[in-house]
């Protein structure tokens, strides 16, 4: 209890600490690993503990982005409120997806989710009126009454802390009888319906709830990236996604904050060998399989098993 | 004679061409400990998976406390209060051996997902609750020690016990137990037949075993049915059965030695 108070006290110390050590382009990169790091925990959840493989993650982030853009464009619904409702939305697009998907299994649930991402990427291209087509469309500032926040060192007010609750109630209840359950259908569906547990149902749940966190990490990219291109939104898009939770560490939410920080660092280190980024994380992640199965997340001490 | 908790009627399956069972009919009566042997190949893993609904009759139907469960999922018939365990073991291999029990509990354990998210309101009262009851089927099955072991590492005769204790854990009205006794060793048997009994006598239990190991099916079952490919050939107490001449054939071939031990 000590210990987690004093982490938290350290937690709250460098958040307030951060805007007046960093510049605004580091705090504009830190707002980018917490909200890639949201999209990333929601594979954590689906993947890593139900073990249900997805490649659907990029078109729940459209989902987010794009409608909480939308409705602040067409709606004047602001960002703040647009984007829960957008993730509550996707989290039902999530379980439907589910329903109809997780009857098969492994490749055929990759091949099914993929097409998803195929099917959201295109109507995105073709919806010109509402997505701006191929071209695509300005997201509206992040509002908040009057104030509008523009600046990264403004907007790391309202991402971080968001991000910070949302991973806390995320790990919280993989450490509940959620994250039992999730556990136990990864490693036997047979034996998890037969102490009583509805598998299909929740496969589903856990769906939904990467969808819920892909589209509210996809709501929080919107406002710093300013500008929504279809591009974005595709299938090689759910693959470095994936691979940013492989390399973290599947099964720890602290891997998604790993995987995510790497993806978004490395190219910066690595500036004068733009053309070979890709090359350099497909090696990343051959390497991460091979030696660390488990992610980089395991390389940390366990502190004490879930109690 | 109170009603019967089980009742299997004329059930049939058939898989393409074979027919793994053909028309069996058994009534399992309350609180009795029911054993149901036979060769290899003759029916009766399929049927308890299809008493747990892992598969659909093809025909007949079967009945748990008066209300049909043929057809129905698998996790609606363990919420019915059916439990089980595996011919070959199926833990939750990652997980150690009281997490095993408390995904058993899980039903049980009251807290909803706002609680668990914010590890508030019942959640702290549910989980400590729902660990004491894990400890307490784990003793039961002599596992106490082996609490924070992960289950794939416990050697085989525990994994089985932990199996047990998970069944026990949703706290079923019948234990259907898949060749509990394979693989194990006499003193184990023993201990397994200490056990059953145990739930019998002090939990008013009903269990349906699955075995060919006799050394267990015959101390402690009221009731033995014989099944010999698909067909159901003999039923009775252990007595009649031993002297069944059908269940000889059955097991030792025509003409064959009559070996001892039935």
């Amino acid at each position: 209890m000590i210990v987690r108070l004093a982490f938290s006290a350290i937690a709250v110390g460098l958040f307030l600490l951060a805007p007046h050590a960093l510049r605004d382009y580091q705090l504009f990169q830190l707002c980018l690993i917490a909200a890639t790091a949201v999209i990333v925990l929601g594979l954590v959840v689906v993947t890593g503990m139900a073990g249900q493989i997805s490649l659907a993650q990029s078109a729940f982030v459209a989902l987010g982005s794009y409608s909480s853009a939308i409705l602040a464009d067409k709606c004047h619904i602001p960002l703040w409120a647009g984007i829960p409702v957008s993730a509550v939305v996707a989290a039902f697009v999530g379980f439907a997806l589910g329903q109809a998907t997780l009857r098969v299994a492994g490749h055929y649930l990759a091949l099914a989710t993929l097409a998803f991402t195929a099917i959201v990427q295109l109507i995105l291209i073709h919806a010109d009126h509402l997505t701006g087509g191929a071209a695509g469309m300005p997201v509206p500032g992040f509002a908040i009454g009057s104030l509008v926040l523009s600046k990264a060192g403004q907007l790391y007010y309202v991402v971080v802390p968001a991000v910070a609750a949302v991973f806390v109630m995320v790990a919280n209840l993989l450490r509940s009888r959620f994250g039992r359950m999730l556990a136990a259908i990864r490693q036997s569906e047979t034996a998890a319906a037969s102490v009583g547990i509805d598998v299909l149902r929740c496969k589903a749940m856990a769906f939904a709830a990467s969808a819920f966190l892909g589209a509210l990490g996809g709501g929080l990219l919107a406002p710093l990236t300013s500008y929504l291109d279809p591009a974005q939104f595709g299938i090689i898009q759910a693959i470095s996604l994936l691979a940013m939770a492989v390399i973290g560490g599947l099964r720890s939410p602290v891997g998604a904050v790993l995987g995510s920080a790497i993806f978004i660092l490395l190219p910066d280190v690595l500036q004068h060998f733009q053309t070979y980024l890709g090359l350099v994380f497909a090696l990343l992640l051959c390497v991460s399989i091979i030696v660390r199965p488990d992610g980089l997340a395991s390389l940390r001490v366990n502190p004490g098993r879930s109690r | 004679m109170s009603p019967p908790v089980l009742t299997i009627d004329d059930v049939s399956v058939r898989f393409g061409g074979i027919l793994a069972l053909n028309s069996v009919s058994i009534t399992v009566g309350a609180g009795a400990i029911h054993a149901i042997i036979g060769p290899n190949g003759a029916g009766k893993s399929t049927l308890i998976n299809t008493i747990t609904g892992i598969y659909a009759p093809s025909s007949g139907r079967i009945e748990f406390l008066g209300r049909r469960i043929d057809g129905r999922p698998a996790q609606e018939i363990a919420r019915r209060g059916i439990g089980r365990t595996f011919q070959n073991t199926e833990l939750f291999g990652e997980l150690t051996a009281i997490e095993n029990v408390m995904v058993g509990l899980s039903r049980h354990i009251n807290y909803g997902i706002t609680e668990g998210a914010l590890h508030f309101g019942r959640f702290a009262r549910s989980e400590m609750r729902a660990r004491n009851d894990a400890m307490a089927y784990l003793a039961f099955v002599e596992l106490a020690d082996e609490a924070q072991s992960i289950a794939a590492n416990l050697p085989f005769g525990k994994q089985r016990r932990l199996e047990l204790a998970r069944a026990l854990a949703t706290q079923p009205r019948l234990l259907l137990l898949d060749e509990p006794a394979a693989g194990l060793r006499p003193a184990e048997i023993a201990g397994l037949n200490e056990i059953l009994l145990g739930l019998r006598t002090q939990q008013k239990l009903t269990i349906v075993v699955i075995d060919h190991v006799m050394a267990l099916v015959m101390a402690i079952s009221d009731r033995i049915s014989v099944l010999d490919f698909g067909n159901k050939i003999a039923e009775g107490t252990p007595d009649e059965v031993r002297a069944s001449p059908e269940v000889v054939k059955a097991y030792f071939g025509e003409g064959r030695a009559y070996a001892g031990g039935v």
